[in-house]
């Protein structure tokens, strides 16, 4: 009976371990599979969807991951988890990604969720299935602060876009550039309700007070709101010298054009995802200059004094014909695929345990400045990018093209302020 | 700050009142709770939006096909869909509500998402009024939300098919002794009140951006005001559209921002608790006394 028992419980351990077995164990000329599940509706994500597939293309045209001597292309799965939609609940993300680690049998993962939330939650389920996963939306610290505290449950989890603390390192330098330049020290936020914008404007909060600036006020928006016309009363009539505002839904657009209307005699600086782009400008009635807008991570912009982002930038323009448009995700998601590509070959397997390993070990010049990840499996991001990975802050002048202010290694216009805003009587 | 608050608290009354019109329209008449109303009116959007964008239609001509269009398409909707179940107020809610989100995720599937899709303002440019500045477009809808509240009223009045829509909204058994087509007249009503959540579309959309969940959001600000006013009562909607509209204005801008949106679904479970007809509304009045 006993030896009976123990011949079952060995044939169930075994049927439960072959999946994992198989799928990290690939024959020549398998493919490598990346998945890519995240909000593909969202601008962020359906662009981040395609720098994947222009790596994945690049490398493959080249002959692919080589494992063991033997090329293995990349086979890219994607998976709409509309995590990012309004009133979408955090359990139909984590199915969405379930779905595609035992459908599709995925080796890896880059892009992942788009909220934070959704995020936080799909760590347990990335170590229950040990998949390793490069993050490229997703900005909360907190997941790095749960790594740390847990290194051999969440190794699996990385990320190679800006997080919100650094977001805030890049908004801190920026006002006090701002501050130095034509002393404004009133500032008025505005952010939407979601985890990562909270994060990055109670960070700048906090800085603001201890530096000695006046807050004018603070508005948090639910996420489809349309309407910032009270908000942005409130910051006129209280005088405020700046706007920050911190967005990534697509209503978020108009709130420069209703700034205008109002005439707060405002600087807005921060970030307004549909203000990333290019094409914003045609978009948005040519009525937003003067606006500050950060690019999360650089090559979603390009820059003429870090080459590998402007040749990263105008290959996926040529590729897709169009401009990248969102300031978050694309360059990263494309930067995660070569990240993968070389650990799986330092490591020479794409087994997660070993191949978590070698992503830690990643140092190398990538297309948004240097990567190399910190303790909590995030990318450094710092000001130059010879050295760190990099964030920027580009300004939309009168003529309606894109300079970047911030920072020093890459500035390549002085910020200026509108004259409206400057003397605001007048 | 008071002035601009009262000032813009008013313009949201009417845009309110506006997304409301319609709906209500359809059920006063028709009887139906035309679930599929925030759909259609992100249809217009969209239609314009393609029209002009891809087309390279001329602007004004662009609005008024995709008017007619959403007004056909409410029009079809209720001949080949809603006649099968009308009277079963249930499977109206289901079949209508079905359409709707049918509609809204078919253009999620066709890639509609994202910042380009604007349509622009009728005319550019703001005014003072005091010390707070408006834009043009926001008069623009006050002056079109009173027009069209001018010509409803006209039209229900004084033309033969207005009669006939507010015979069939008295009583519909009595209507059809006098020999009005009540199936013909539904049609009609849901026709006329999806081609005015057209006309709110495109006279407010302009002020933000065409997106999927507009259309849920028109949907909600539509029943909300709906049922504080009093289903298919025209002056309970104005009423509704001002309290809602000026609650949500004060509370965003003495409360915080965040809480405008709860505004609405607070209105709604008040009302429901206090007076579940409406302000002025007849459906339930009688069970109400009971």
């Amino acid at each position: 009976m006993k030896r009976r028992r123990f011949l079952i419980f060995v044939v169930l351990a075994f049927l439960i371990c072959v999946p994992f077995v198989s799928q990290a164990q690939l024959k020549p000329g398998d493919p490598v599979i990346i998945g890519v599940p995240t909000f593909l509706g969202s601008i962020e994500g359906g662009e981040s969807l395609k720098a994947v597939q222009m790596a994945a293309d690049e490398i493959n045209a080249r002959g692919g991951v080589t494992l063991k001597g033997a090329k293995h292309p990349i086979k890219i799965e994607a998976s709409e988890i509309r995590d990012g939609a309004p009133g979408v609940p955090v359990p139909e993300a984590l199915l969405g990604i379930e779905k595609i680690i035992l459908d599709k049998k995925v080796h890896a993962i880059v892009v992942g969720p788009f909220r934070s939330e959704a995020l936080m939650a799909t760590m347990d389920l990335l170590s229950k299935y040990k998949v390793p996963m490069l993050g490229t939306i997703a900005m909360t610290p907190a997941s790095e602060a749960k790594i740390i505290e847990n290194p051999e449950k969440y190794k699996y989890v990385f990320r190679t876009c800006l997080n919100s603390k650094y977001f805030a390192a890049l908004l801190t330098g920026v006002m006090a550039d701002l501050n130095k330049e034509f002393g404004f020290k009133k500032a008025h936020l505005m952010n939407q309700d979601v985890l990562w914008a909270r994060g990055t404007t109670a960070a700048l909060k906090g800085w603001y007070e201890k530096n000695g600036w006046d807050i004018t006020g603070h508005d948090e928006f639910p996420t489809g709101a349309s309407d910032f016309s009270s908000a942005l009363m409130k910051a006129k009539a209280k005088g405020a010298q700046i706007l920050f505002t911190c967005f990534d839904m697509p209503q978020s657009g108009i709130l420069v054009k209703q700034y205008k209307s109002i005439r707060v005699p405002a600087l807005m600086a921060g970030f307004i995802s549909p203000m990333a782009g290019e094409v914003a400008w045609k978009t948005f009635d040519r009525q937003i200059g003067g606006l500050l807008n950060a690019i999360f991570e650089l090559g979603n912009i390009p820059s003429v004094k870090y080459p590998p982002a402007m040749a990263f930038y105008e290959a996926y323009k040529k590729k897709y014909k169009d401009p990248i448009q969102s300031g978050h995700g694309p360059a990263p998601a494309y930067e995660s695929v070569y990240v993968l590509k070389e650990a799986m070959e330092r490591a020479n397997t794409i087994e997660p345990d070993a191949l978590v390993a070698a992503i830690k070990q990643t140092d190398r010049a990538g297309v948004i400045g240097r990567v190399k990840f910190d303790a909590g499996n995030q990318v450094v991001y710092g000001t130059d990018p010879s050295k760190e990975a990099v964030a920027v802050m580009f300004q939309w002048s009168e003529a309606g093209e894109r300079r970047i202010v911030y920072p020093a290694a890459l500035t390549e216009k002085k910020v200026w302020a509108p004259e409206w805003v400057l003397k605001p009587g007048k | 700050m008071l002035q601009g608050t009262l000032i813009y608290g008013f313009v949201n009354s009417v845009i309110l009142a506006l997304i409301a019109l319609g709906f209500n329209l359809t059920f006063g008449i028709s009887g139906v709770a035309n679930f599929a109303y925030g759909a259609l009116y992100i249809f217009s959007a969209y239609t314009a939006w393609m029209l002009l964008t891809w087309l390279k239609i001329n602007y004004l001509i662009s609005i008024v096909i995709a008017v007619l269009l959403t007004s056909l398409l409410g029009g079809l909707i209720y001949k080949f869909i809603l006649l099968r179940v009308r009277g079963m107020p249930i499977s109206e809610v289901i079949a209508s509500f079905g359409i709707g989100l049918s509609i809204l995720e078919f253009f999620r599937f066709l890639g509609f998402v994202g910042s380009e899709y604007t349509l622009p303002v009728f005319i550019d440019g703001s005014v003072s009024i005091g010390e707070t500045y408006i834009d043009i477009q926001r008069l623009l809808i006050v002056v079109i939300g009173i027009a069209l509240v001018s010509i409803l009223y006209l039209f229900t009045h004084y033309t033969k098919t207005g009669l006939a829509f507010r015979g069939m909204a008295q009583e519909e058994r009595t209507a059809l002794i006098l020999g009005i087509n009540s199936d013909k007249m539904a049609t009609f009503s849901l026709a006329i009140g999806s081609g005015l959540a057209g006309v709110a579309a495109i006279t407010i959309l302009p002020l933000g951006q065409v997106a999927i969940e507009g259309g849920y959001s028109a949907l909600l600000n539509a029943l909300a005001v709906c049922i504080v006013g009093g289903l298919g009562s025209t002056g309970g909607i104005l009423v509704a559209s001002v309290l809602i509209g000026y609650a949500q204005t004060f509370t965003a801008t003495y409360i915080g921002s965040h809480w405008m949106m709860i505004v609405s679904l607070i209105a709604i479970l008040v009302i429901l608790i206090i007076k579940p007809s409406g302000l002025f509304g007849k459906q339930k009045e009688l069970e109400e006394r009971i």
